[in-house]
């Protein structure tokens, strides 16, 4: 691997590492992104829960 | 007015280089950089990056230009007090570097700039702070094009922080021969099996090999690339480096002060005399070799600035974080041997300046010093005495720990071959070829000795 790089501008050889990299931080930013609006979906109505819970106790 | 002398690391670039002109540091900006020095200037991004104390301050001058035909501007940047190599830092000292190149990057990017190179060279000690140096590292942002420092922040900053983390801060040293970074490759090679199951480890050192192999010589291709997708790996690269922390060995000097004799007593009697010395002579800079815990660095950073050395890469990280905790800002803690310095480097061996070429402060501190190399490393005491002539201009602060004492009975407990003549006699005979003696006290408790030396 060493070998080869040596004709390769240092910078130059990265490009395509870096297309598959952003792609994968992409792919799982999206992930991320789906799981947090599941988490939400069910957070509020907890929270609504709990407001509601400590409203009856007032 | 004395010749300029242009920089000999200074040749890479062909924006611009670094010359020296009466003492004083100069970088000339050439005319094929002229668009991009003046976006930085002008678009807000000089002025932000200098609000947050990230870069160096500079001021235009309107000094004639070190190469006539290529001239724009000559900048005149704040003076540095020490000039360091990343192989003489600490973890967290590498650390934040590598923080600080990521921090300057995203906020180039906020600006339409980008950073053309990613060396920890780019970064100096300064103020008790890291801050980025190079004025000329920055070019216009083409939103189509990857980062073309990427490999080279992964392989100067990455590979040497991953190493220490997986394995021993020690390998930092690796800077030292791996100039322009340890090849992502080798790093993989070094890095331990539990490695396999970081993500960031598979994306910056495992991945570039599979990917090059695959590779082979076919044409790069631009373009597929956005700002957004920029931010994310940067952001990335901050996370990951967030995360690595140093692996916690314990140092030679553990508990040095509080064990055996050399306690709380002896410590306040050398202090005494410590402090008597250093009141009645001027100093503007100093460099304490053999720093420990940084006690006497500390003291002597209320009066100058001073480099603390030692071999011990523990204690001069923990000195670095209470250093920069403290906000002590004339302390540059530094990692280095001094039965080995830091050797001179790169093209011509004269592009990076050896330890020893670059220390020339007024003061010079060996305290509990000479015995590790007379006894721990076989120096003979005439070649200290030449050595520490060498790099004091003025005044050298210097313990004698006689033969008798505990820590030197402990040094040659299992040794035969040392060198015998090794007398108090001896040592001021030695040290009066290159010094004057000017003042001379034993430590109370002690049969050690505190001397203050002139240099002839």
């Amino acid at each position: 691997m060493i070998d080869f790089l040596l004709y390769l501008d240092p910078g130059s050889g990265s490009y395509l590492l870096q297309m598959i990299i952003a792609a994968i931080l992409g792919a799982l930013f999206y992930i991320k992104g789906i799981w947090w609006r599941i988490k939400s979906f069910f957070m509020p109505r907890k929270n609504k829960k709990e407001n509601k819970a400590s409203g009856e106790d007032e | 007015m004395n010749e300029v002398r242009k920089h000999p690391a200074s040749y890479k670039d062909p924006a611009g280089f670094i010359f020296s002109l009466d003492g004083k540091i100069y970088r000339q900006v050439n005319k094929e950089y002229a668009s991009h020095y003046d976006h930085l200037m002008n678009s807000g991004l000089y002025q932000k990056l200098v609000n947050s104390g990230l870069i160096l301050p500079h001021i235009e001058t309107n000094l004639p230009f070190a190469d006539r035909d290529n001239g724009y501007k000559i900048l005149e940047p704040e003076t540095l007090t020490f000039v360091s190599y990343p192989a003489e830092w600490s973890f967290d000292m590498l650390r934040d570097a590598a923080l600080l190149t990521l921090k300057v990057n995203l906020t180039a990017i906020e600006y339409e700039m980008v950073l053309k190179d990613a060396t920890p060279f780019n970064v100096q000690v300064h103020q008790g702070k890291m801050v980025f140096i190079d004025t000329l590292s920055f070019e216009k942002y083409d939103e189509s094009k990857p980062w073309v420092a990427f490999r080279q922040f992964c392989e100067c900053f990455l590979s040497p922080l991953f190493l220490s983390h997986y394995n021993s801060a020690e390998l930092i040293k690796l800077l030292s021969v791996y100039i322009d970074g340890i090849p992502a490759g080798l790093t993989a090679k070094l890095l331990p099996f539990r490695s396999r199951f970081s993500l960031a480890a598979w994306l910056y050192f495992y991945l570039p090999g599979m990917v090059n192999n695959n590779q082979g010589n076919k044409p790069q291709t631009n373009g597929g690339f956005n700002k957004q997708k920029l931010q994310r790996l940067l952001q990335h690269l901050t996370t990951t480096v967030e995360r690595l922390k140093c692996r916690n060995e314990n140092t030679v000097w553990d508990n040095y002060y509080q064990e055996t004799i050399l306690g709380k007593e002896y410590l306040e009697e050398k202090e005494k005399i410590f402090r008597s010395y250093i009141d009645v002579i001027s100093f503007e800079n100093a460099v304490d070799l053999g720093a420990n815990d940084g006690h006497f660095s500390r003291i002597l950073s209320s009066k100058s600035r001073v480099v603390a050395v030692d071999f011990d890469h523990n204690c001069i990280n923990r000195l670095y974080n209470q250093a920069k905790k403290s906000a002590v800002s004339n302390l540059i803690p530094l990692v280095v041997d001094l039965s080995n310095p830091t050797s001179a480097v790169g093209f011509a061996n004269t592009e990076r300046q050896s330890f020893i070429e670059r220390c020339k402060p007024d003061l010079l501190l060996a305290l509990a010093l000479i015995h590790h190399l007379v006894f721990g490393k076989n120096i003979p005491l005439s070649n200290i005495a030449k050595l520490l002539s060498m790099m004091t201009s003025k005044y050298l602060i210097i313990e004698f720990v006689p033969f008798e004492d505990i820590k030197v009975q402990e040094l040659v407990k299992n040794k035969d071959n040392f060198h015998r003549n090794y007398s108090q006699e001896e040592f001021e005979s030695l040290f009066g070829h290159y010094f004057l003696i000017s003042r001379k006290e034993k430590i109370k408790g002690t049969d050690r000795w505190l001397y203050c030396m002139s240099k002839k």
